[in-house]
């Protein structure tokens, strides 16, 4: 059984996908199920980049400087402009969302690590995915 | 029993179900090892610290995948490894018999499904200026002028920014979740992992209302279409909601 099993429906609005691969179900499967300390014997390659990384510190100085520079970059009121209109105009007309996507996508990148990388190969081809790895089905 | 071989466990299935198909950890047949009323789901792996990477999560998942479509699977956290058959039957599925078989039963015909809410950016930040007189000020005060000169300004405006995030995020989540927790039998909310995480929860769901589950998630997308991306994934094992932790 092939693993990345789309389920069909929605507006295209909700991004679906069965589990393997995603960094964050990847993160669920490191820290959630049957565990008996005793026998975990296990050490990361890797993941650490993955998970650990991704865990930003919510109220840090790093935040805020960047939530000052995501505020700054807005071009609120001049032609051209990304706000919210301009966005919920896009989204509304018919096969859009590709465009929108890619107008926010690069601000985006750089401050989401792996995860957005995730998103990305969800939404595309997959071929940037990491099924790489993946052997066999 | 071999020298030199231990079994990687991926989860506890029913005694009567068939192992999964493919290829586990390492490229090893994945079986069963099977006890009085619950079965493990196991292969070989050398003995030793198992090095594992991304890969190997992923073959983990994917094994456990496949045993959720036959059926109910309590799944093990990755890195569990037992010395031989005899430990599985004796140490996990002998010892803890009586948990493993209650929650088999209590799990039997439910699914995770996991759903992560992230801000767009732009539509975040712009919302938060338009909303906040303030913050508006302030940002305009700083635009041209060099960076440099403005490092603790532009600390109190993103704080200012981020507090904000925090009240439109305590709305937006909280809409989210009790739109989708009637529909679930147990929610499970993850802890923020990023500033722009509205919400990430794995939800216990009933086989039966999955298509009643998709509809409210696709419902929620739609009407925050462009202020929010939505990724929601499953059905998966229900990871979250196993109950059973080991301490030797």
């Amino acid at each position: 059984m092939a693993t990345a099993m789309q389920r069909s429906g929605g507006g295209g609005y909700v991004q679906r996908s069965s589990s393997s691969g995603l960094a964050e179900v990847l993160d669920v499967i490191l820290d959630k199920g049957i565990v008996i300390d005793v026998f975990v014997r296990v050490s990361l390659v890797g993941i650490e980049l993955l998970t650990i990384d991704a865990r930003i510190v919510i109220a840090s100085v790093d935040t805020y400087l960047r939530f000052a520079e995501a505020v700054n970059r807005l071009d609120l009121g001049t032609s051209g402009g990304q706000g919210l209109p301009q966005i919920m105009e896009n989204m509304t007309e018919g096969g859009a969302k590709n465009k929108t996507k890619g107008v926010l996508e690069g601000a985006k990148d750089s401050l989401f690590g792996s995860d957005e990388d995730d998103d990305e190969s969800q939404s595309g081809s997959g071929k940037r995915s990491p099924s790489r790895s993946r052997s066999g089905s | 029993m071999h020298e030199g071989i231990s079994k990687y466990v991926y989860g506890v299935v029913p005694a009567a179900a068939a192992a999964p198909g493919g290829a586990g950890i390492g490229g090893a047949s994945v079986e069963t090892v099977v006890g009085r009323q619950a079965a493990a789901i196991v292969s070989d792996v050398p003995d030793g610290e198992l090095e594992a990477g991304r890969a190997d999560l992923m073959v983990h998942a994917r094994v456990l995948e496949e045993a959720l479509a036959g059926g109910v699977v309590l799944p093990m956290r990755f890195g569990v490894v037992l010395p031989n058959a005899d430990a599985v039957r004796d140490e996990l599925l002998e010892r803890h018999r009586d948990q493993l078989v209650s929650q088999l039963a209590e799990l039997d015909g439910k699914v995770e499904l996991h759903l992560r809410v992230v801000y767009e950016e732009s539509a975040l930040m712009t919302q938060v200026v338009n909303s906040n007189p303030e913050i508006a000020r302030l940002r305009e005060s700083l635009r041209d002028v060099p960076e440099d000169a403005t490092y603790y300004e532009r600390i109190k405006l993103g704080e200012m920014v981020a507090e904000a995030v925090n009240r439109s995020r305590d709305t937006d989540a909280g809409q989210i979740i009790d739109a989708l927790a009637p529909l679930a039998t147990a929610v499970d909310v993850r802890d923020l992992d990023h500033e722009r995480v509205v919400v990430g929860a794995s939800f216990l769901v009933e086989r039966k209302r999955m298509a009643e589950f998709d509809r409210a998630v696709d419902d929620l997308g739609r009407e925050r279409a462009g202020r929010m991306r939505f990724k929601y994934t499953g059905p998966l094992p229900a990871h979250s909601f196993v109950e059973l932790s080991v301490e030797a």
